[in-house]
Formats: structure tokens, sequence, C-alpha cells
């Protein structure tokens, strides 16, 4: 496992660190804004709007997380379909299914932590200027977006590693319908019971790249 | 080594080929010639374990290759058409990553072959020119010791320079280690510089698997004037080409037993010539031009 | 191998319940976007007038005016047998009579009697953040003005946290805590309710309920806490409650229980009246009550019926009900409506959670 992190990391660092850097700036930009605005009207202003008026103030992070997925899965994944380099893998002494998985557990890992780091500097930056329970509103709100990026990128990865044009666009589709669930409502905090099951369907799909990886195997091209 | 049976497989409708089964001995370098669409990609597919066959088996070290343990792969070393290789790596790395998995990895040796390409050591693969990255990967093939090594039209893309570098590097580390190889290429004057054995696939099925060397001693190039224009359906005489009378075709009767033959089918000849020619000839001979 | 073959299964598993999911959420969202028609609700009310309930009825690209015996009216006749309604169309007619069932009327006292109030499952349904601002009840202004800061129950007391600084008032926070604790109140709160907002006239702070179901008015007056234990009737346990701060400052607010019964509470004096309706919940039946000196018009509505019941003002006793009238489906629709849907937003919260329709 090592040996394929060790090869991820090669190949994507410099992605990975671009990411953590444009999403860190882009909350920073936010609760910086925040707070400015705090400044010229009051705290108390925007205190009131999120208790009235459900407002949540990260609304520009809300595809990023999502986005972000598909990237790092484009970013991981392509460059192993062209030329076929993924036969280099597969042919490694080790069954794919930890080659593959391990590829698969490098990404989600990565950005695991780009969203941690994310969700942690939001927690921070609001907390100096809400109560707790604002605060938590606001990260139980996001929680889904970032979500759907982890899930975003293991469905991106079960289409790339798809060998068959036809087969791609189908998993498009349904990965489409999938990932629309996160983005059902703008409600804050709408998505608090569902979440445990969505986290578990995440963790489920993690064997559907899988099923491709096996019709390439089988060369079903 | 290698053992192929039954073989029949299909790209949608298209039949590749039907019933093929072949044997590869330990210790011989085996060449498959044939051209384009005859499967020799798809045999290389089949044998590397990247397309299920429509029927039959291939087995290698005596394990089914579709169930085969992913250990015993260690003692396979596949070489991809175009010598394809992570190229985001430079050659430490790449070495360092591949030594992980290879108990016997041989880093002295990949290193001497390294020193020869005259690279930087941080110099990314991607920035190698085509005949760099062939030696890299011919180091990482070397350094990981394999019994059987199956390459994938090792010459496509190289000039004439590496080519000769490939495969005097190959060979002397084949022989000198009685290593197993099946391999393709499209260039069959390299091929005849390196492989023991040759495999020839016409449409459908193998033509014939014979050593190099009974090839180029018993095939001979015939060729004869006829008197007047006719057709020569001779079982013997393989795809005649006939142009302005000018006959030229091939078989493997000595000469003598060659004009023999035109003489019984009652062809009325002229300037009968025979000769021993390249391989590269005997297989357009054997296949045809078209 | 064997690890494979069970990952392959599993992923395979895995495919067909999503595609399985996706087409049962799918496909019937296709067929009723295909198929479905808006169908309006004719606008009802309660005629004092009439004895009965009157409709506006959209048909043939008009409004018809229909009582609920099927008598027709023209557009004045229906302004005057709902005066309370349409007081300031008969006025601007000259048609406003002075009495009305023996009391005097005028436009002053019909704005200050009239009444509209609205509550819906989503709404009730919905999670608020449980910080709630506590207005000045007796600023001696005018306007009401929004607090400085806003307060949560705790297991512990009342704590109120500065908005600005983002820091708890420790003093306001230890003087609002005993003035409960005095009153009884046993930490934490089960249930707060109250309007946070300047958008009215005057303030009644908020309703609260201990953890043991007991009933309280927590209101500030001029910077001091005043709190009102309310005693209730005998297995009476407050499930939602609305506090109303409506113009004729006759109830604190309203009540439904546990038993599905609807109260009102009186202002001043504290006291319950159970309002004669049929029993429902509001986390699951929206309810409308245009309210005037003579009688509410009272709408229930929930995902399978609707009914409107007529309310005496004075008796809060039911004078009248009947069902609201069911669209007419087309076919399709009505086909539509047999066919299982799997849904993700349900209309009774706002909250996305799977279930089937």
């Amino acid at each position: 496992m090592n040996a394929f992190f060790y090869k991820e990391w090669l190949k994507n660092r410099w992605f990975y660190l671009l990411s953590a850097a444009f999403s860190l700036l882009l909350c920073l930009y936010v609760t910086l804004n925040l707070h400015r605005l705090c400044n010229l009207r009051g705290a108390a202003h925007f205190w009131e709007a999120a208790l009235t008026k459900d407002a949540i103030f990260i609304q520009l992070l809300h595809y990023m997380p999502l986005l972000l997925g598909i990237a790092a899965a484009l970013v991981q994944f392509i460059p192993e379909m062209l030329q076929k380099r993924i036969k280099l893998t597969l042919h490694l002494p080790c069954n794919y299914f930890y080659s593959i998985g391990s590829m698969l557990l490098f990404g989600l890992c990565m950005l695991c932590c780009i969203f941690l780091l994310n969700l942690s500097a939001l927690g921070i930056a609001l907390r100096s200027i809400f109560a707790p329970e604002i605060v938590s509103r606001i990260l139980l709100t996001a929680l889904p977006w970032y979500l759907s990026g982890l899930t975003a990128y293991v469905l991106c990865a079960w289409i790339c590693l798809e060998p068959n044009w036809k087969r791609r666009v189908l998993n498009g589709i349904v990965s489409a319908c999938v990932l629309r669930i996160f983005f059902m409502s703008d409600t804050p905090e709408a998505y608090n019971r569902f979440l445990p099951i969505l986290a578990v369907y995440t963790l489920l799909i993690c064997a559907l790249p899988f099923i491709s990886v096996e019709r390439f195997k089988t060369g079903k091209d | 080594m290698i053992e192929c049976k039954h073989l029949t497989h299909y790209y949608g409708k298209r039949l590749i080929y039907e019933d093929l089964s072949f044997t590869v001995p330990q210790g011989r370098i085996l060449g498959l010639l044939g051209k384009n669409g005859t499967g020799k990609t798809t045999t290389i597919n089949l044998l590397s374990g990247f397309l299920k066959p429509h029927s039959g088996e291939c087995r290698i070290f005596g394990q089914d290759v579709q169930q085969m343990e992913p250990a015993l792969r260690r003692n396979i070393g596949l070489l991809i058409e175009g010598h394809v290789q992570y190229t985001f790596m430079d050659i430490r790395q790449i070495e360092r990553f591949y030594a992980r998995f290879y108990p016997n990895w041989k880093s002295k040796i990949y290193y001497e072959l390294m020193d020869l390409l005259q690279v930087a050591p941080k110099q990314r693969i991607s920035r190698m020119s085509c005949g760099q990255r062939s030696q890299v990967a011919l180091g990482l093939l070397m350094a990981q010791d394999p019994e059987l090594l199956i390459l994938d039209d090792f010459s496509l893309g190289l000039d004439p320079g590496y080519r000769r570098l490939f495969i005097d590097y190959l060979r002397d580390f084949v022989k000198s280690k009685g290593k197993t190889v099946f391999l393709t290429s499209h260039i069959i004057q390299d091929m005849e510089r390196l492989i023991d054995d040759c495999i020839i696939m016409d449409y459908g099925h193998i033509l014939l698997q014979k050593p190099v060397s009974y090839l180029l001693e018993n095939y001979y190039q015939y060729n004869f004037t006829l008197s007047q224009p006719c057709r020569l359906d001779i079982p013997e005489f393989y795809h005649p080409n006939i142009l302005h009378n000018r006959v030229e075709t091939g078989g493997f009767l000595p000469p003598e037993a060659a004009e023999g033959i035109l003489q019984a089918h009652g062809v009325d000849y002229s300037d009968f010539s025979a000769r021993h020619v390249p391989l590269e000839d005997i297989f357009i001979g054997l296949t045809g031009k078209y | 191998m064997k690890h494979k073959s069970i990952l392959l299964l599993a992923a395979k598993a895995v495919l067909t319940l999503t595609t399985c999911v996706l087409i049962c959420w799918i496909a019937p969202w296709l067929y009723h976007f295909a198929t479905d028609r808006t169908h309006r609700t004719p606008f009802t009310l309660y005629s004092s007038v009439t004895g009965e309930f009157a409709s506006i009825v959209h048909e043939n690209g008009q409004n018809s005016y229909i009582g609920q015996s099927g008598q027709r009216y023209t557009e004045a006749q229906f302004d005057s047998i709902l005066p309370m309604f349409y007081y300031r169309q008969l006025i601007a007619d000259e048609r406003l009579p002075d009495t009305l069932f023996g009391q005097a009327i005028n436009p002053r006292t019909i704005q200050t009697e009239n009444f509209i109030f609205r509550t819906m499952p989503a709404e009730v349904n919905k999670k608020t953040i449980p910080l709630y601002p506590l207005l000045e009840s007796m600023s001696g202004r005018v306007d009401l003005e929004m607090p400085s800061d806003v307060f949560r129950i705790t297991g512990k007391g009342i704590e109120f946290i500065d908005m600005e600084s983002n820091r708890t008032d420790t003093a306001k926070s230890r003087l609002f805590t005993d003035a409960l604790l005095r009153k009884g109140f046993a930490f934490p709160a089960q249930i707060v309710s109250g309007n946070g907002t300047t958008r009215k006239e005057y303030d009644n702070g908020y309703l609260l309920t201990d953890s043991s179901h007991k009933l309280y008015n927590l209101r500030m007056v001029q910077g001091r806490p005043y709190v009102r234990k309310i005693d209730m009737p005998d297995g009476l346990i407050p499930e939602h409650m609305f506090v109303t701060e409506f113009r004729n400052r006759r109830w604190i607010g309203f009540i439904a229980d546990n038993r599905q019964r609807f109260w009102v509470l009186e202002t001043g004096t504290y006291q319950f009246r159970q309002v004669e309706l049929p029993p429902f919940s509001p986390s699951n039946t929206s309810m409308t009550i245009i309210g005037n000196m003579f009688d509410w018009t009272v709408i229930l509505e929930n995902q399978e019926s609707g009914m409107l019941i007529a309310i005496d003002a004075g008796s809060l006793r039911k004078i009248k009900t009947m069902k609201t009238a069911q669209p007419t489906l087309t076919v399709a629709e009505r086909i539509g409506e047999k066919i299982p849907q799997l849904r993700f937003l349900s209309p009774l919260d706002k909250k996305v959670f799977p279930y089937f329709n």
C-alpha cells in the first residue's frame, strides 16, 4: 500500500496541494468577508439573519467540494486510462483489490484531509463571530456538500476506469442522478437524518470501480 | 512455459481466430508474426490476462492466466506496446516504486543501463525520447529478473540505433539466464536477430510454428517466367505473385523438387531461380503482400 | 480469488440497488411531470350573515361566487355576506352597516378584531437554532427594538449572549435564571415558543415548558425578568405552542396538546379555553384561521384531505363544517396516484430523507 500511496503522491501531489490551498483560500475569503461586513453593519444583523432567515453565509462553497472530488478523480484516473497505463498496475504481483483499492483510498484520504481542513478553518473563523449553535448549523449544512465531494470522486473513478464508452455514458447518467440527491434542499440541516445513510452508501459505492476494472481485465472494450 | 489450447475469440461478430493452440517451450525466444488484424495483440492480451477468450484456455507456469495467483506474476515481465510507463516519475522514483513488489529486484542491473542513457537522475520519463523510454522499460524488466517476458511490439517508435541496443541487451540478458520470451514486432528484421522460434499467423489460424533457423535454411523464393499467362494453383507454392508473366513465389521444396512440381503440373516456364531470403521475405511470401 | 468474487458480487448488488432506487425515484417523477395539472382550491370562508360557507370558484376563466347550498351571488352580494373580510370594499361602496348582530361595527374595530393565523407542518417540524431574542415588552416606545443579545436555555439555566461580542452576559443570565428558578422552573426547557421579530405591535414574550411539562410565560419588562407560571387543565401537556400578538390583544397564544386538542390562552387571566375542532396535529396538518369578531373560519389540510370548520368567536364552539372540494383528477392523474413513488423531500418537514409516497 505504501508503494501505491507513493506513486499516487508523485502523480497527484501538485493537484492536492493546489486544491488544499484553493479551498482554504475560498474558506478564508468567505469568513474574512463576513468579518468585514460584521464590522461595517454589526454582528447582530448577521445573527438575526441566521436565526430568522436561515442564512448560512457560506453559499459560495456550495459546489466547491463536488468539483474538487470530480477533478481529483479525473486527475488521478484519466492518466491511468491513457495508453491503457492501468495495465502496469494490474500486472503488478498483487490482487487488484489492493492496487486499485490503495489508489482509491489515497484519493479519499487526501480529499478527507482537505475537507477536514476546510471545515476546521470554517469552524474556527465562524466561532469568533457566532455562538456554537449557529456555527454547528452552518457546518452541519455544509457536511452533505463535502460528502458529495467524496461520492463524486468514487463515482468519477468508476466512470474513468470503465473501458467501454457507451457504458461510461450510462455510468455518468447514474452518477449524475445519485449526486443530485446531495443537493435536493437548501434548507439548513435538512440532511441531518439522512447523512449517516449517505455516508454508508458512499462507503458501499467504493466497490463500483472494481466492476470497471474487472470489465477492463476481461477485455470488455 | 506457455500453453494455449483451442483458443477462440471474437470482437463482436468478427472472428479473430478459432481453435488456436500453441506452446512456448522454456528457455526459447518466440516471436509472433502476422499482418495487422490477425490477432497478435489479442494473443498478447490473452496471455497477459487482459482479455478473456470466448473459449479455450491459456496457461502460464501451468496456471490458467485468468485465475492466476497475483504473486505468480512476479515471474512474468510485461512490456506494453509503446514502452508505456509512469511518465510522471523519474528513473529513481520508478525504480524505487517497482522494487517494492519484487523480492529479487536487481537495482544494479537497472542503474548500469541507466548510466548509459546519460539522463539526469531527476529527469522525468515524460521528458525522455522514445529510445530512452524503451531503455528504461528494458532496465526495469531486467531488474525484475522474471522467468518469462512478454513484449508487445517492443520496437514501436524506436529508431534503428535504439532498436539495435534494445535487441542486443535483451538477447544477452535472456540467453545468459535462460529466460523465456514471447514477443511481437512489426519490424521483422529485428525479430530475425532476436528470436529462436516464430509463429506466423494468418487470418483465423496459425500458418506455421517453426524455429527461425529452419525457415532460413528450408524456405526458398522461386522466380520464373511463364510462356503464357496461367493460374498457378499449386499447393506447394505460397501466394504466387505474377507481374508481366514473371512469377515470384515461395515454398519449402528444394529447387529441383520445385521445378519437378512445375513440370508435373504442365506449367510452361523458363528462367527458373531459387534462393534463400531473409525472414521478412519469408513472412511476405507465406502470408502474401495483401 | 474468493475475496475478489465477494467484492464483485457486492459491487453488483450496490449497483443494482442504486439503479432500482433511481428508477423508483425518477420514473414516477417523470410520469407526474408529464401528466399532473394545476388544481386551484376555491377560496372559502364562513359567512355569519348566511350561516353557511361561501366560496369563490374559478370556472370557465371567470370567478363564480357560490354558497354552500348552491346559491350563486354577484360579486357585490358576496362582499355583503362577508362584511368582516370585505369591509374596505364595503366602505368604498358606502355599504358597510353600522351594526351587525346587535353590535356596533366600524373600520377600527373590524381591523382590531380581524386576525389571520397560519401554521404549516414544514414550519412546525423545522429544526430551529435554539437561540432566541427576548424583546423589551415595555420600553415606552411605540416601535419594538431588537435586543443586542439572544438567550439559550441549558440544563443549568438561561444564558444571554451578546451578539456583538459573542460573549455571555453573566449578570443578566444570573438574574433571569434566578427569576425562573423562583417560579419553580425545572431546567432544561422542553419547548420554547415566541416571535423574535419587531414586525408586530407589542410583545408577549415567550411561552416555555420546563422539563416537567409545566408552562411559563417569560418576558423582559424594563430590563427585568417577568415570569408567570401558568396553570393548565388536568392532563394537558403542550406539544406545540404559538405565541400570538394580534391587535385584539385577547390571547397570549394558541396551544396544541398531546391529545390533539387546540386551546387558546387568554391574556390577563391566563385561562385556557378549548376550541371545538376535530383532533389534529400541527406536525402533519396545516391550519389557517381567518378570524373576526363574530366567527373564525378554520381550514385544516393534510396530504389526504381538507376540512373547513366555522367557530363562534365568543364561545369557541363549532358552528358548521364542510369538506374542501376535491379536485377533479384526469385519468392519468388518477393512475399516477396509484403509482408508488420514492421521494426524498418531505412536504411535512423540509428535510431530505427517502420515503415512499
